[in-house]
């Protein structure tokens, strides 16, 4: 069999397009995939060089086996995303082994294709964007390059004559991306990209939400249409949480109560509470705006009170949060209005009740429900017991810290009473004990506070060191009120975020000192700003540019949206796009690039037209042209005569060596003959 | 894929009638045809497979992609063509042979504006020759072609083809050269030579040197010149090249004549002239050639030798 040789001055860009292609699996995948490919590598390279033939079939079913083997081995099967993509890359390094061909190496350059569509699968960034395009150059410089049969060819030149066809490509890229309809899937597919995030869990014991503030990830940005909320206002309600087992807040449904009518996602008939808020919410003041959530692998969302979504795919609880329909595996933008005066349209049922009055054992909080007890029979109303607790919190020695000491056998008490020392969520939920204990309904909320607004984009970005807790009181004829007990304690962590109310405190900065922040200031706070700034565009205008967002720009842009006048609008703008180029294409090359020589030639021809006011015949010869200044003007007969004698001994005569010294002279008799001329 | 008779006949004329016979052709728009290759469509269905996933998927990155590998095949289609624009195609020299032999036509392109890289020319059903047009300079080709029959062999329609840059695409275009190779008829052996002069009217040529053994003298070297005369061993101690001159041979001169073949076929005739033209000038007697129409004089020499085979194959109109 003879193997295909690939054109020597391709080779280069195959090897790199192929290393380059598999680079993120090799990153992230297993080891062997990086041994595999530097062994086909190295043996394609002996193989082109002779050192050693090509292997057999044999070999290279072994190889196969082995990766199909060693995929089973990391992988426990060999479907499914990472296994296939495992697959897919070990493919392509084995097709390119076994280049045989002129159609094997097509064949690997579209393997190539596809490992980079899988790099995509898992990673969306603008940077692997980027990489890919990258991939892109390479795999078109190969294509380029293995259609070139020159063996003079010059590998440059097929990165050349790639990149200048990917630049012109881009542009019919971006009519296409925007133009083209956006079809809803065909077949469901979703895909786990099983990283474990730091985030919020479903509940909460001493400890959580403190451990969460040692992080400065992103955990969601908030774009505003209009107005944004000031910063006391700025509670992203995400979880609340009803039962205490005395050291833990979870999560509970009331009893007796259907799934159907606590979550309502716009299907069936919707429960009264939700017709209540449809009927009331037309005459609220609102906020509008996009919520795109990081991955969090958890359905909830986190929104405003109370959030009506506008765009995208989640139901409304009946405690005025929003749940996802699945897990947020990626990067997901959400459109949603809140009403923040809407709480009041939300009732209380008598189980719901029970549930918000519930308490641990008694072996729990023993001081606290005295003290809650006293503060019931001292008020006339549940909003005087709220003022009274809320007192207590400002006038007692309490003290807000990141690093509370220990609470060992009743978390309650031994706050309130003896440390003294708590984050947010120790108030949050010693508050909502002393609530339910005086006889006011209550709940904690978990989610976030605050968030920095990007100048750039006017977006806001909440962190994971922004989450937060809260209480949440059921008063009569207001229906759920925020309470923040941390506020009373320290104001400062909800107007100036957690980082402006530790600022200052020696103790704390040990802690605060990781995290990031623009109001770090200086070059580096700039370069974050714009690095979240491009990654928040690139989240709302690439990423979610969808079906919904795709009909609202192209209603800005065609006015009304029909197939027709898509598809007009589609082919118009290519065929511009495409004429264009024809043009550019068609007449850039109209010269051929001239000689050195040619050019003195030209430069002599020229001035002496200019100098004689009438046009010369372009077929003049050196000695022609001579005469021609001779007649003109006599005195520089002599040097145009000894300029085109030097030019014809350069052009003709073989042994006079046309070097760059020669072409030098030639060009100091010129500037001689033309200050003659003058 | 051949096409039903009736139809390739349409197709036959409709091009000749499109693309007329010329000895110079520079292709422009309305000679060049495009099309993908069968890469280019597997390429086209990978780019929607990757759209499918994109949809998917929910993939607006992969969709971008897709988008990015169809924008190229777009773009790649200018370049395919501008690749071919502009090439101009120009007759060259020719060179005849026997019929049932082949000859060989020389084509030379030259570029109009551009670099012209990895063009293939072929005549249908030959092999093809890959060459590049490039700065601006002419690049000349020689083609084989099989030749039928006597007579002048027109060029066959010359397709040029290529799919620089990417092989998504094949562009190519039909050139009708108004260019012809000269066959010359197959010998045949006859044993009377159908000629008169010589010493003995017209006998079979006698075996051996005749006659023209008597070395006269050397004069320089002049391109036509059988190379059988030429002073070898004079050459190679450095005298230059010379060329030995005869004595006029003692024989006088051959006229090898049409009209004494009579009652043949015309090509039967043309045959045994060239049979006996090739025996005389191996023997390197001089002679000569008559047929209706023209009349070579008596001479010897390679030059000689072609000018008359060439007459041949052109009888029964000469230019």
């Amino acid at each position: 069999m003879r193997v295909y040789q690939v054109p020597v001055h391709t080779r280069l860009w195959l090897a790199t397009a192929l290393i380059a292609c598999s680079l993120p699996q090799l990153l992230l995948g297993p080891v062997w995939q990086s041994v595999l490919l530097a062994v086909v590598v190295v043996i394609r390279w002996l193989v082109d060089h002779q050192r050693m033939r090509l292997p057999g079939r044999i070999v290279r079913g072994v190889l196969m086996v082995t990766a199909v083997g060693m995929t089973w081995y990391s992988f426990g099967r060999i479907y499914g995303p990472e296994a296939g993509v495992a697959l897919l890359v070990s493919l392509f390094a084995l097709k390119y082994l076994e280049m045989v061909q002129q159609r094997d190496a097509y064949v690997v350059i579209v393997l190539g294709y596809f490992v980079c569509a899988t790099a995509l699968l898992f990673e969306r960034g603008p940077g692997m964007f980027l990489f890919v395009l990258l991939c892109m150059l390479l795999l078109t410089a190969c294509l380029v390059g293995i259609n070139h049969s020159d063996t003079r060819a010059s590998a440059f030149s097929h990165l050349k004559t790639g990149g200048v066809m990917l630049l012109q490509a881009i542009p019919v890229t971006l009519v296409l991306f925007l133009l083209v309809p956006r079809v809803a899937p065909l077949w469901n597919m979703q895909l786990d990209s099983g990283k474990a995030r730091t985030g919020m869990s479903d509940s909460i014991s001493p400890g959580d939400i403190s451990d969460l503030s040692e992080s400065s990830e992103l955990a969601f940005r908030v774009a505003f249409q209009g107005e944004l909320p000031p910063p006391s206002e700025r509670y992203w309600r995400g979880l609340t949480l009803s039962h205490y087992d005395g050291r833990t807040w979870q999560q509970a449904m009331p009893r007796g109560m259907a799934v159907d009518s606590y979550l309502y996602n716009e299907r069936g008939t919707p429960p009264d509470w939700y017709n209540r808020l449809q009927e009331q919410g037309a005459q609220q003041a609102s906020y509008s705006y996009q919520l795109i959530m990081e991955p969090t692998q958890r359905r909830w969302l986190f929104a405003l009170a109370v959030p009506m979504l506008e765009q995208g795919d989640a139901s409304l609880a009946r405690d005025m949060r929003l749940v996802a329909r699945a897990p947020l595996s990626q990067r997901t933008a959400y459109t949603i209005t809140s009403f923040p005066g809407l709480s009041t349209a939300i009732p209380l049922s008598v189980q719901e009740q029970d549930l918000m009055l519930s308490l641990p054992d008694d072996s729990f909080g023993r001081r606290a429900r005295g003290l809650a007890q006293q503060w019931r029979l001292d008020s006339h109303s549940d909003r005087q017991i709220v003022s009274l607790a809320l007192r207590h919190f400002r006038e007692q020695p309490f003290h807000y810290t990141l690093k509370p000491p220990p609470l060992t056998a009743d978390p309650i008490d031994e706050f309130l009473f003896r440390t003294r020392r708590g984050f947010c969520e120790h108030y949050a939920s010693s508050f909502t004990f002393l609530m339910r204990a005086a006889g006011v309904p209550a709940r904690v909320v978990v989610g976030y506070q605050g968030g920095e607004q990007n100048t750039l984009g006017s977006h806001l970005l909440v962190r994971q060191y922004d989450a937060h807790a809260w209480a949440e009181v059921w008063l009569q004829g207001q229906g759920w009120v925020r309470v923040d007990p941390t506020a009373a304690v320290a104001p400062d962590r909800i107007e100036l975020g957690l980082r402006g109310s530790l600022q200052g405190d020696a103790e704390e900065q040990g802690a605060l000192a990781g995290l990031d922040s623009f109001a770090g200031g200086g070059l580096f706070g700039r370069l974050q700003l714009w690095a979240d700034y491009v990654d928040f565009r690139w989240q709302t205008w690439v990423l979610g540019y969808d079906n919904q967002f795709q009909l609202q720009v192209l209603r800005r842009l065609l006015g009304d949206v029909t197939p027709l006048r898509v598809a007009v609008s589609l082919i118009v703008a290519i065929t511009l796009l495409l004429g264009l180029y024809m043009l550019v294409l068609l007449r850039q090359s109209g010269k051929l690039q001239q000689t050195v020589l040619e050019r003195e030639f030209w430069r002599v021809h020229q001035r002496l037209e200019l100098h004689t006011g009438q046009s010369l015949p372009a077929g003049l010869s050196p000695e022609g042209l001579a005469r021609a200044v001779e007649i003109q003007t006599p005195k520089a007969g002599p040097v145009a005569r000894q300029w085109a004698g030097y030019y014809q001994q350069l052009l003709y005569n073989p042994g006079f060596g046309a070097g760059k010294a020669q072409i030098r002279h030639l060009r100091r008799l010129r500037n001689r003959l033309y200050k003659l001329l003058d | 894929m051949r096409l039903p008779a009736p139809l390739r006949d349409l197709y036959e004329r409709w091009l000749s009638r499109r693309l007329p016979r010329s000895g110079r052709v520079v292709l422009n728009q309305k000679r060049i045809f495009i099309f993908p290759t069968g890469y280019g469509f597997f390429y086209l269905l990978v780019a929607s497979l990757l759209f499918i996933g994109g949809i998917n998927y929910e993939n607006n990155l992969i969709l971008a992609l897709s988008f990015l590998l169809a924008s190229l095949f777009l773009v790649a289609i200018l370049h395919t063509y501008r690749n071919l624009s502009g090439l101009g195609i120009r007759n060259g020299d020719s060179e005849s042979g026997f019929s049932g032999a082949s000859g060989a036509l020389e084509v030379i392109l030259f570029p109009e504006r551009r670099n012209h890289l990895c063009l293939w020319l072929y005549w249908q059903g030959q092999p093809a020759q890959q060459v590049s047009v490039t700065g601006g300079e002419e690049s000349s080709l020689w083609l084989n072609m099989p030749l039928t029959e006597r007579g002048r062999v027109m060029a066959p329609r010359l397709k040029v083809e290529s799919r620089f840059p990417l092989g998504l695409l094949r562009t190519w275009s039909y050139v009708s050269l108004d260019h012809y190779c000269l066959a010359w008829p197959q010998p045949q052996e006859w044993a009377e030579c159908p000629a008169d002069g010589g010493d003995e009217h017209s006998q079979q040529v006698p075996t051996g040197r005749a006659g023209n053994d008597e070395f006269q003298g050397l004069r320089e070297y002049s391109p036509g010149d059988s190379l059988r005369r030429i002073d070898w061993k004079g050459y190679a101690a450095g005298k230059g090249l010379n060329t030995k001159l005869f004595e006029e041979p003692a024989g006088g001169r051959l006229w090898l004549r049409w009209d004494r073949l009579e009652g043949m076929g015309d090509e039967q005739r043309l045959s045994i002239l060239c049979h006996w033209i090739l025996a005389l000038d191996q023997q390197q007697l001089p002679y000569g050639l008559v047929l209706p129409g023209i009349t070579l004089t008596p001479d010897t020499g390679d030059v000689h030798r072609w000018r008359t085979l060439d007459a041949l194959a052109c009888y029964p109109e000469f230019d």
